[in-house]
């Protein structure tokens, strides 16, 4: 469904993506993992066009192309397709619960009013904040924000959503509550990738798991493998490192 | 008692004069915002050119004193039009000329503003509203404006009551506005009564600014009760 090859960035003259090649099939959970400043936040930034890329290859909607050749109307069908879940939630800060999933439905999908409520309803009964639709963002905990920018993405019905860590701005006790709903999601049947530093989620939900560092993919495979028998040292030694901190 | 009822009667000659000061203040207000928008999205623009140039005209517009600014237009700007496009404007209301250097001068704090509420406001916001399929602009304009309007509203508020006053100097160049109409007061009783005159000027001015304050005031309260956090 959505095939990545060869995808490079660099800023500065700092390559962050040396060449990145994977492929997502619908209905996949796919966890990405590894040490910070592997290039896991800007690879899902520049799938989603919101970092132009230096070179590769997407397919993907029907968009086949290499990324420096994608043209505005490219852009917009990739943005259109894909969900994103952000770190910090970048919430609209000044729209409700309800408007913030509305927004795209009635601007960008031109969505009819009284449908569009009908779906980020729908959407927020999902996150289980069906209580806080009036509410601006400044009015929720972190958590709860969190959870309307997963039922604003899950609203667009979008081939697959990118989740950019969502857990690792959240107090530690709210940390639960955002699982919980990626969990429900992944059991739906939602196409996701997560790029995310919960080694729990990766084992247990997601379907393969992507271990990054230094701008290259290490290795990928099933949960099993990659944490019970990783063949690459550096997967061991960061496996080793992060489990012995918890 | 005798000097409140020497105020009053000046209240009441002085105010028909102020429709010129309004009209001079709003007409500046608004083309000097218009202004403010371009120079603000100049500085804000990819083009270094554009950066430079708009930067220099900020820097030199704020380091004009109103009072040069407006003798500097009224004096200048006929020989300009005289010179590049032949065209006499000589015979033009006094009123433009200091319409037309009140919006420069309140273009360049406003464009300040108005490019520091932009970046006030996080790119996470513009990158949300591209994610689920708005353009940049149906973004920036339902999403972003609507929030750096009112993180700007305090400053522009305080810079529309500079202009007011700044637009105290439109005598200067023969505009018959409140001051002038003082002035004639004033010399019309051959120099008596000043001080209650100016006062009655004074607490005209004092009305204006007083409801431009509480306007805002208003308008950024029922934008806060929305931001108000309820302890959840």
């Amino acid at each position: 469904m959505l095939t990545i090859e060869g995808l490079k960035k660099s800023y500065a003259g700092h390559d962050i993506l040396k060449g990145i090649s994977f492929n997502v099939n619908k209905g996949d959970v796919i966890s990405i993992i590894g040490p910070s400043g592997s290039g896991k936040t800007t690879l899902l930034r520049t799938i989603t066009t919101l970092e132009e890329a230096d070179g590769g290859h997407i397919s993907f909607a029907g968009i086949d192309n290499d990324f420096q050749k994608l043209n505005g109307k490219d852009i917009n069908t990739i943005r259109r397709n894909v969900g994103f879940v952000f770190q910090n939630y970048n919430l609209f800060n000044n729209k409700t619960a309800l408007q913030n999933i509305t927004e795209g439905l009635i601007v960008a999908r031109k969505v009819k009013k009284s449908e569009a409520k009908k779906i980020a309803l729908e959407a927020l009964e999902r996150v289980g904040l069906t209580d806080r639709q009036n509410h601006y963002p400044s009015q929720l905990s972190g958590g709860q924000q969190q959870r309307v920018g997963i039922a604003r993405a899950i609203a667009l019905n979008p081939q697959v959503i990118f989740f950019d860590e969502p857990t690792s701005a959240l107090d530690p006790e709210l940390v639960g509550e955002v699982l919980k709903v990626m969990q429900d999601l992944a059991n739906s049947g939602t196409t996701m990738v997560v790029v995310t530093h919960q080694m729990n989620f990766a084992r247990d939900v997601s379907n393969r798991v992507i271990f990054m560092a230094d701008g290259y993919i290490v290795e990928q495979g099933s949960p099993k493998k990659i944490f019970e028998n990783p063949s690459e040292e550096r997967t061991k030694k960061f496996l080793t490192d992060i489990l012995s901190n918890v | 008692m005798e000097n409140i009822k020497l105020i009053v009667n000046f209240l009441g000659q002085l105010l028909p004069a102020i429709n010129i000061t309004l009209i001079v203040s709003l007409s500046s207000i608004i083309l000097g915002s218009l202004l403010g928008l371009l120079l603000a999205a100049a500085r804000l623009s990819q083009s270094v050119i554009l950066r430079v140039l708009a930067s220099i005209y900020v820097s030199v517009i704020r380091a004009t004193p109103s009072i040069i600014m407006i003798f500097l237009v009224y004096y200048g700007m006929p020989l300009l039009f005289n010179g590049w496009f032949h065209t006499n404007i000589d015979g033009w209301n006094r009123m433009y000329f200091v319409i037309i250097a009140l919006t420069l001068l309140f273009s360049a704090p406003v464009s300040e503003i108005m490019r520091s509420a932009y970046e006030s406001i996080s790119k996470g916001q513009m990158e949300a509203g591209l994610l689920v399929g708005m353009s940049p602009f149906q973004t920036f304009y339902r999403i972003i404006l609507p929030q750096a309007f009112v993180v700007a509203l305090p400053n522009f508020a305080n810079s529309v009551v500079n202009l007011l006053k700044e637009g105290a100097l439109t005598f200067t160049i023969g505009v018959v506005d409140m001051v002038a109409k003082a002035q004639m007061i004033v010399a019309n009783n051959s120099g008596g009564y000043a001080w209650q005159t100016y006062c009655a000027l004074a607490l005209i001015y004092w009305v204006i600014s007083l409801a431009i304050d509480k306007g805002v005031s208003l308008v950024e309260k029922s934008y806060q009760k929305k931001r108000k956090t309820i302890a959840v």
